[in-house]
């Protein structure tokens, strides 16, 4: 019986299919990256924008207060003195019958004004 | 448990009611809650910078004692800021209890009351000429009070305001 050896057919094999053969969908690589920096950048014009615009509101704020605040700080100051003087009359009043006492002598001798930092509940 | 305390302190009977002494001038306080003031502030600024910077300089020029060093400066500045309050309530008063009235219902927030805001400034700047300029605001832009689309808008507009401005638009006096 004569050897037979298995051969590739007559004009050899198919080429083999080692390539997916898919549709390609969607737009190119280079279409998704300029839409996405373009959204990106959208987003950040916007967001920069928006920064801007509270740093204005900030400021708006902020120079609002400082046209109000001498305002403020000079009601605040005749208050402070006024309580300064009273606490100075009720002290004299007190002190009366204390010899030598001097109720303008100050604790301190930077000559600086000290808020009231007691009150009284009842100054009659 | 309960989250709350009593006050510790009552301030509501620590009161000293003595007036100021006779040798200091009177003057009276401005009065007004935050809402009115945070309104005409800009305004205030307007007219009475001089004085305020000069009660602010003489507080920076004697530290520690500008309280009894400055109160005559303190009081040019409560008369001035009185003096455009009156004014203001004399000429606009409308506008101006519906511009602090919005300010009041929007958490004192200014972007939340731009048109009746745009009522207020242009009465008062028809009425006393004062106008509501921001200092420093960048070049070539436009200041945020005056800009057409605003990109931070109240979520709800103020309705009073809304009204008033709506009429005014359509009597053409805006």
């Amino acid at each position: 019986m004569p050897t037979v050896q298995d051969l590739p057919p007559i004009g050899g094999y198919e080429p083999i299919q080692w390539k997916r053969h898919l549709p390609s969908r969607g737009f190119r690589p280079k279409v998704w990256f300029g839409l996405l920096l373009g959204i990106c950048s959208y987003g950040f014009y916007k967001t920069i924008q928006s920064i801007q615009e509270r740093r204005e509101l900030q400021r708006e704020k902020v120079w609002a207060r400082i046209h109000l605040m001498p305002l403020l700080q000079a009601e605040t100051d005749r208050d402070l003195v006024r309580r300064h003087y009273s606490d100075k009359a009720i002290e004299s009043k007190i002190m009366a019958n204390v010899p030598g006492w001097d109720v303008n002598e100050n604790v301190y001798n930077d000559g600086r004004f000290r808020s009231p930092t007691f009150s009284f509940a009842d100054d009659k | 448990m309960s989250n709350t305390r009593e006050p510790s302190t009552n301030y509501s009977i620590e009161t000293v009611s003595s007036p100021l002494p006779k040798d200091i001038p009177h003057v009276d306080e401005i009065g007004a809650t935050s809402a009115p003031l945070l309104s005409a502030a800009f305004f205030i600024g307007a007219r009475c910078k001089p004085f305020n910077d000069d009660f602010m300089q003489c507080k920076s020029e004697k530290p520690g004692n500008g309280e009894i060093g400055c109160l005559k400066e303190g009081r040019r500045v409560t008369r001035c800021a009185a003096s455009v309050l009156s004014d203001i309530n004399k000429n606009c008063l409308d506008s101006f209890r519906l511009h602090w009235n919005c300010l009041e219902q929007n958490n004192h927030a200014l972007k939340n009351c731009r048109k009746a805001e745009k009522l207020f400034n242009k009465c008062v700047f028809d009425k006393l000429n004062l106008t509501k300029t921001i200092p420093g605001v960048p070049e070539g832009e436009t200041p945020i009070h005056l800009k057409e689309k605003p990109l931070y808008v109240p979520n709800v507009e103020d309705y009073d305001s809304k009204i008033a401005y709506k009429k005014a638009q359509a009597e053409g006096k805006i």
